[in-house]
């Protein structure tokens, strides 16, 4: 176990972060860059990125939460400093995130009453339902829940708003882009290092299984939140329209998964976000020794 | 103006939000971290140990595993109980920080010939150090933030750096490079100590008793762990005073006097 853990350790993280991608960086984009003057202009389309870094921030803390409170929990040397490398990679995504909500104009006086204001309530369960296994100690629950879940559903949702805005907003592309490197790293520690730990202890498989089940609930709620209904339609189109508009000839598109995400209503784009998250679930989980759990449709 | 005097001329708030933030962090250690493997250059030679320092070596080494497994655990716990953003994201760098040190120093005990550090750390351990990691444990494992961060920042943190900086001048040079990159880590995590501590003192005059009562639990630990590592690292007596004198005036700028 100890020597496949090698392949995470700190020196290799620090060659390949910061002193890799993260290289001349300032708070995950390059020096220099802002939010384009239309986002920044624009009442609803700045609202829009208000809300949607929200849920990364509230997504980011969890995990900060998670990765710094298995390390006491951790079984061995190497896979505590695995989730130190973690934890501050955590710290750096909810630091980023954080400072484009100042970007976006949220003074610093008001970040907690606007994360109130904004967070999802779903994706707030779906937190704490995989907290409670970190607060318990509950070492193989915790880490299936923070490596395979929570990074799976961030790596999916991140890779889609990246072809979404790596044109329209660089900046934001940029952040993500570096985001995504983190989560690749942190979704492969898990599956690699739980699969021989569950191996250990079958015992704890339905207590995993159950945990997933209900996470996905409330990841699927989160979805159905941010896309389904009449308003969240009717934003999309004027958000487009006005994206058409500033694009001018060259329309905006983002290509996910063999999709243009611009011709895609907000229903396809939930089908196809869930669609993805559930089927990386099962096969990351399958690789690991876990059935994945269909929850109730929200 | 430098970089140091630049941050020292901002105002409170906009200090704090620069000097707890992950990018203060990725700017400090690419000064000193940048062309290092494992805490050394990769050329650095390695001096030929006579069989008895080289055991001495492994016990010292063994032994600051486990005071920086105890700064990991702690510093790793305590960022559920930071009271918010920018103390969170601090202790996130401290616990990356912690990590590295646990990682170059295990390493090192490598390149000296240990084959299994984990089982030689269990071993060599000192019941001392045992003890004291245990109490820090205890005080986070109840989330008492002031007293925990007060073992954990000032104490353990000032206990390390006094010793770390007394063996630079007897160590090995591979040892002492390994060891001069920890101190500058040190100084960054003593120094968020003083001043969440130092703001919360003039706020609740009345904690200034509390850590004292900290204090005079934990500094018979530290004592007596440094006459232990003074004499591994074979510290002469005439200089030995030196290191209690270290370790009390960075524990005494708070003014938490036992």
């Amino acid at each position: 176990m100890a020597d496949f853990l090698s392949g995470y350790s700190i020196q290799y993280w620090l060659e390949s972060c910061p002193q890799g991608y993260l290289e001349d960086t300032e708070y995950g984009h390059a020096a220099g860059v802002g939010e384009p003057e239309l986002v920044l202009a624009d009442g609803l389309l700045r609202e829009q990125a208000i809300k949607v870094t929200t849920q990364l921030v509230v997504g980011e803390r969890c995990a900060l939460a998670a990765s710094s409170g298995l390390i006491n929990a951790a079984p061995d040397e190497a896979a505590k400093r695995f989730l130190a490398t973690q934890t501050l990679d955590e710290a750096r995504h909810v630091e980023i995130f954080t400072q484009r909500l100042y970007d976006l104009g949220v003074g610093k006086g008001d970040l907690e009453s606007t994360l109130r204001e904004h967070a999802n309530p779903n994706l707030v369960k779906f937190a704490e339902t995989m907290l409670e296994k970190v607060d318990a100690k509950d070492f193989i629950p915790g880490v299936v829940g923070q490596n395979i879940i929570l990074e799976g559903m961030a790596f999916s949702v991140f890779e889609m708003m990246h072809a979404a805005n790596q044109k329209l907003n660089p900046k934001f592309g940029q952040t993500l882009s570096g985001t995504i490197a983190d989560e690749r790293r942190h979704v492969g520690f898990g599956e690699n290092y739980i699969g021989a730990l569950i191996k250990q202890h079958p015992e704890k498989k339905a207590e995993i299984e159950k945990m997933q089940k209900e996470m996905s609930y409330y990841m699927l709620a989160t979805f159905a939140d941010q896309f389904s209904g009449d308003e969240n339609r009717a934003e999309l189109d004027e958000m487009r329209k006005k994206a058409r508009e500033a694009a001018g000839d060259g329309a905006p598109e983002g290509q996910w998964q063999g999709r243009n995400l611009a011709d895609l209503d907000p229903e396809q784009m939930e089908g196809l976000l869930s669609n993805t998250v559930i089927g990386e679930f099962k096969t990351r989980l399958g690789r690991i020794g876990i059935d994945y759990q269909t929850p109730v449709r929200p | 103006m430098s970089e140091s005097a630049e941050v020292h001329a901002l105002d409170p708030e906009a200090f704090e939000e620069r000097v707890h933030s992950f990018q203060f962090w990725f700017e400090a250690v690419q000064g000193y971290l940048t062309d290092r493997e494992y805490g050394h250059r990769p050329d650095a030679q390695d001096a030929e140990l006579p069989e008895s320092d080289r055991d001495r070596l492994v016990t010292v080494l063994c032994n600051y595993c486990i005071g920086e497994t105890a700064a990991l655990d702690g510093a790793s716990g305590l960022v559920a109980v930071a009271p918010n953003r920018l103390t969170k994201i601090f202790l996130s760098t401290q616990v990356v920080d912690e990590g590295r040190h646990l990682e170059v120093l295990r390493h090192r005990l490598v390149e000296l010939g240990v084959e299994r550090p984990e089982e030689e750390i269990e071993r060599r351990a000192s019941p001392r150090l045992r003890d004291f990691r245990q109490r820090l444990e205890a005080l986070v494992a109840e989330r008492d933030w002031d007293a925990a961060i007060f073992a954990q920042n000032v104490i353990l943190e000032a206990m390390e750096f006094s010793t770390f900086h007394m063996h630079t001048q007897y160590a090995d040079p591979v040892t002492r490079e390994v060891l001069v990159g920890i101190i500058k880590d040190e100084r960054r995590h003593i120094g968020f100590g003083e001043t969440e501590l130092g703001r919360r003192l003039k706020h609740h005059p009345t904690l200034r008793d509390r850590l004292r009562r900290v204090r005079s639990e934990l500094d018979p630990l530290v004592l007596a762990t440094f006459e232990d590592a003074m004499e591994e690292i074979q510290v002469p007596r005439g200089e030995r005073a030196e290191l209690g004198r270290s370790y009390l005036g960075a524990v005494e700028r708070l003014g938490v006097r036992t």
